[in-house]
């Protein structure tokens, strides 16, 4: 209980510490006052505004398509290379395995950036793909980097499973891949889907990679982010965030209302279940047993 | 439509193959060889053209020529402050590492403890600021931190300081700023792992007598090393590398290895030296990941 | 599979078509700074010729560079400062001119044109499209409380002298991040030729740089115009144009805080930045088009008045709201003009240098 409540302290702690700079962010975006630091009265002038600024909300849609995109690809790339890393036993260049998938991680993002760019720029000579650099090379370029992510997180849980119900279920004939999604992936399906989110969060903060591969007219929001804060932060900045923000919210609070259904259902259903064969197996006394000859 | 199926199936390479096969292949095309390209440019001189560097090899009247430009490796290895940046750059990793471990355990633990839909809503906390670019609250901490903003304010309303404190670009707020921007990615590794431990394992320490705190350190801890582990490597090898937030939050004094490979490949435009600077980055950090990946292997294979 | 491989060439085939159809549209390419255009001067564009355009933004010019210098970058118009133009130019970025298809050419200011000439030669492969000069952003009543009515404000005295930058620590020093633009000030200074190579002379200006390298705050290249239009800071080395902006933040913001520009007696640098298209622009009439609809006098003036920075063109002066044109730091007096000197660009040894040395200087060491 002691440690429990020490942790407890420690989240909210935590929760407070990161969420009082969205706090000033969310306040600062009502701000009248064009300057960051003066405050001049309450506006939602930001808010109408960017509906004006399709540039900026064009980029935001980008980098949440891009981001989703790079999630759903970057778990699967990943958890296949986790699964690879740890599961199958020996083949020829599995350090080199090992090495190139956790290598996006340790590489600066400024070469990564930049050779990723060559190899299009030359790719693109050589066969005329991609004509033109935009989302799908922005993916590409995401992707390979939070698939090193997805994967030390997937290897280190895969690594500390117990063997025993995979290799029962495929003594029991499943195939592999059935073992696969049945068996592994309910019992991962926490790392999967931390990766998950950390994917999308990665792609969604990343600057140096897309400044690197975008092509004209594919800027993401931190590209337009950083280009424009040459001044200052812009309220408009601020006003996109605590959109972003109150979007989330609305996701998390829809996320936590249906899961409390949920639950709540299962516990009714498990209750119900419970009250039906109590009242089935209790029989009044004075019925006789029909002959209940197999 | 069976035969078709069959036919079909011939053509296919083997379900290992598969999975082998692809993400190899992914990531030999989309990271191996631009890292060829990397390697190849390290080995040449800058130059003044389309793109900056030498070709590195040339092929005239049926000969020809490889030449390997040895000079950026041995400049990073003559010039001192590529070593003080490194170093600079891993005692930053280090600290900002432990940082976010003594500060996102604890916050993990408690989320794992939680009830269902408390740990879904609590994961999503986490996780949502860092949905909104990381750039824009950096400069949120910078309004913060500034001489002049509201940390500042703070203190000097509630009379604790007469001055304002110097923390914006300093070594300080370059450690408040990486541990923010990278805390989740502590706690979402370690919660993936502490919410699967197995409780009766602690209802049996305690029943055998065990305190908790003695349960914790002996029974969690231990079995969430994989996870700590996991967290540390996302925290510590990316900070290394990070240039972003030292640039925006740091001060002149802060050498970081990343604001240097910046500089050398768009101040200098060397991008020879730069990419031999990520090769030698590369290699150093790889070796111990590669031995920590076969150490991992051979235990799996003991268990197997 | 044969079956596959045949879809596949033909699916191929049809994107190779549509995309080749795709460079004959009316579209149009933009790679351009941050805030360095009036809000409708694009829409002007557009309404008027009916070709869209892709306005890309950028914040330094080395990222640009870095684009330009990977190959392809796809862009059709994009806007280096003079001294990176020279280097692209030398290693074969843009393509020339065809000033038949220009104009409008005839209302740039030919002393601007001349002095741009320095990096671009004959000016056969850009013009200039916005100037400034990099001088002393300061907080007149700050500098005056620390050093008094006499203070050296109009002089590089106010920061070179050890004596005055210490008293100055106390209310905040900011230096551009940029060695190829602070060194030569110290050069210059010192008397030496700013693109000197002389490597004894160049440690000279770094000396010079450490001596007052305690007193200063900070080494940014933008962070001075929001710090000295909310009183954070009271002396920057800044460009012109940001430093009017900061002028106009603190005015705007209630006027508590003044800001102040000054053009160094001594001499100043001064920088262009070009209007150029790249060697493999896909659109390069629309381009030309592009250009000539910038060297208009009423486009050029109102970019000017909405940025603060002054334009090369001559004829668009008198449209320039009186507040800029009367400012001589925007527009300064041919006096004044003659002792600027254009940014240099240096060789990569030399160049190496400097960036070492500078890093030096940051650091203290």
């Amino acid at each position: 209980m002691k440690r429990f409540g020490f942790s407890r302290l420690m989240l909210v702690l935590g929760l407070a510490f990161i969420y009082l700079p969205m706090l000033i962010l969310v306040i600062y975006s009502f701000n009248a006052s064009k300057l960051v630091t003066v405050w001049g009265g309450w506006s939602v002038k930001w808010y109408v505004g960017l509906l004006d600024n399709s540039q900026l909300m064009g980029s935001v849609l980008r980098s949440l398509e891009i981001a989703c995109y790079t999630a759903i690809a970057a778990v699967a790339l990943g958890t296949l290379a986790a699964f690879v890393l740890t599961r199958v036993t020996r083949f020829k260049g599995r350090t080199l395995f090992g090495g190139l998938v956790t290598a996006p991680l340790v590489m600066p993002e400024v070469i990564t950036g930049l050779s990723l760019l060559l190899l299009f720029v030359a790719m693109a000579q050589m066969i005329g793909w991609p004509m033109e650099r935009g989302i799908v090379t922005i993916w590409i370029a995401h992707t390979t980097f939070c698939a090193a992510y997805v994967a030390v997180v997937v290897s280190a849980r895969l690594r500390e499973l117990d063997l025993s119900i995979e290799e029962a279920a495929m003594d029991l004939g499943a195939r592999p891949l059935k073992v696969f999604f049945l068996i592994t992936i309910p019992m991962i399906a926490p790392s999967l889907a931390a990766g998950g989110m950390m994917s999308f969060a990665l792609s969604l903060d990343d600057l140096v990679l897309a400044s690197f591969v975008s092509g004209p007219g594919s800027t993401t929001l931190p590209m337009e982010v950083f280009s424009a804060v040459r001044l200052g932060v812009k309220p408009e900045i601020n006003a996109v965030a605590s959109l972003i923000l109150l979007a989330v919210s609305l996701v998390t609070f829809l996320v936590w209302y249906f899961s409390r259904k949920a639950e709540a259902n299962r516990k009714r259903a498990i209750q119900d279940a419970m009250d039906q064969t109590a009242s089935e197996s209790w029989q009044p006394a004075a019925k006789p047993m029909t002959g209940a000859t197999a | 439509m069976n035969t078709l199926t069959q036919q079909f199936q011939r053509f296919l390479p083997s379900g290992r193959k598969v999975v082998i096969g692809l993400p190899f292949l992914w990531l030999f095309l989309f990271f191996m060889l631009p890292f060829f390209l990397v390697m190849k440019i390290s080995f040449s001189e800058a130059a003044l053209a389309i793109p900056p560097y030498s070709e590195i090899y040339s092929f005239a009247e049926q000969k020809f020529e490889l030449m390997l430009n040895l000079g950026n490796y041995t400049m990073l290895a003559a010039d001192e402050l590529y070593i003080s940046a490194y170093l600079g750059s891993l005692k930053v990793a280090l600290l900002s590492t432990v940082m976010c471990l003594v500060l996102g355990f604890p916050m993990a633990y408690a989320i794992s403890k939680a009830s269902k839909e408390a740990q879904n809503v609590l994961l999503l906390l986490i996780m949502m600021p860092t949905w909104t670019a990381i750039l824009i609250r950096v400069y949120a901490w910078m309004g913060i931190l500034s001489n002049n903003g509201l940390l500042n304010g703070f203190l000097m309303w509630t009379g604790l300081t007469s001055h304002p404190i110097e923390i914006l670009n300093t070594n300080t707020a370059v450690y408040i700023g990486v541990v923010y921007a990278y805390l989740p990615f502590m706690v979402l590794p370690l919660y993936a792992n502490l919410v699967k431990h197995d409780q009766s394992l602690l209802e049996a320490a305690s029943d055998l007598g065990s305190s908790t705190f003695n349960s914790f350190w002996k029974i969690t801890v231990p079995l969430a090393r994989n996870g700590i582990i996991a967290g540390c490597m996302l925290v510590f090898i990316p900070v290394v590398g990070e240039f972003v937030i030292p640039e925006l939050l740091g001060g002149p004094e802060t050498l970081m290895i990343g604001r240097v490979l910046w500089q050398e490949f768009f101040n200098n435009r060397d991008w020879p030296v730069a990419s031999a600077l990520a090769v030698v980055m590369l290699a150093i950090l790889i070796v111990p990941i590669i031995l920590f990946n076969r150490s991992q292997a051979k235990e799996m294979e003991g268990r197997a | 599979m044969k079956m596959l491989g045949r879809t596949l060439l033909t699916l191929s085939l049809l994107g190779a078509i549509a995309t080749g159809a795709q460079a004959n549209d009316k579209v149009l390419r933009v790679y351009n700074w941050s805030d360095y255009i009036a809000p409708d001067t694009v829409k002007k564009f557009e309404d008027e010729t009916g070709i869209s355009v892709t306005y890309d933004v950028f914040d330094s010019n080395e990222t640009l560079e870095a684009r330009l210098l990977a190959g392809k970058s796809g862009y059709d118009i994009v806007v280096p400062s003079n001294s990176f133009l020279a280097k692209q130019i030398k290693a074969g970025v843009y393509q020339t001119l065809d000033k038949s298809k220009l104009s409008n050419w005839k209302n740039l200011n030919p002393v601007l044109l001349k002095n741009a000439a320095a990096s671009d030669p004959d000016n056969g492969h850009a013009f200039p499209y916005m100037w400034g000069s990099i001088g002393i952003g300061f907080n007149p009543d700050k500098v005056r409380e620390v050093l008094g009515a006499d203070a050296p404000v109009n002089s590089w005295d106010l920061l070179f002298k050890p004596e005055n930058a210490a008293k100055l620590k106390a209310c905040g020093i900011s230096f551009l991040d940029s060695p190829t633009e602070m060194l030569p000030a110290a050069l210059h200074y010192l008397g030496y030729p700013v693109n000197t190579q002389d490597k004894q002379q160049i440690s000279e200006a770094e000396a010079l740089f450490m001596k007052i390298r305690p007193s200063v705050a900070y080494f940014h290249s933008s962070k001075y115009i929001s710090d000295l239009a909310n009183g954070n800071i009271c002396v920057a080395v800044g460009y012109s144009g940001d430093v009017l902006q900061a002028k106009a933040r603190a005015e705007e913001a209630g006027g508590k805080v003044k800001v102040d520009y000054s053009i160094p007696k001594e001499g100043a640098g001064s920088f262009y930045d070009m209007v150029a298209i790249p060697r493999d622009a896909a659109n390069v009439d629309n381009a030309y088009q592009f250009m000539n609809f910038l060297m208009r006098p009423d486009i050029m003036a109102e970019i000017t008045n909405s940025v603060g920075y002054s334009n090369a063109n001559a004829a668009a002066t008198p449209l320039v709201d009186e507040a800029i044109r009367n400012d001589p730091g925007s527009y300064p007096s041919q006096a004044v003009m003659a002792t600027l000197y254009a940014v240099p660009d240096m060789p990569i040894a030399t160049q190496r240098i400097m960036t070492r040395g500078w890093t030096r200087v940051k650091l203290g060491k």
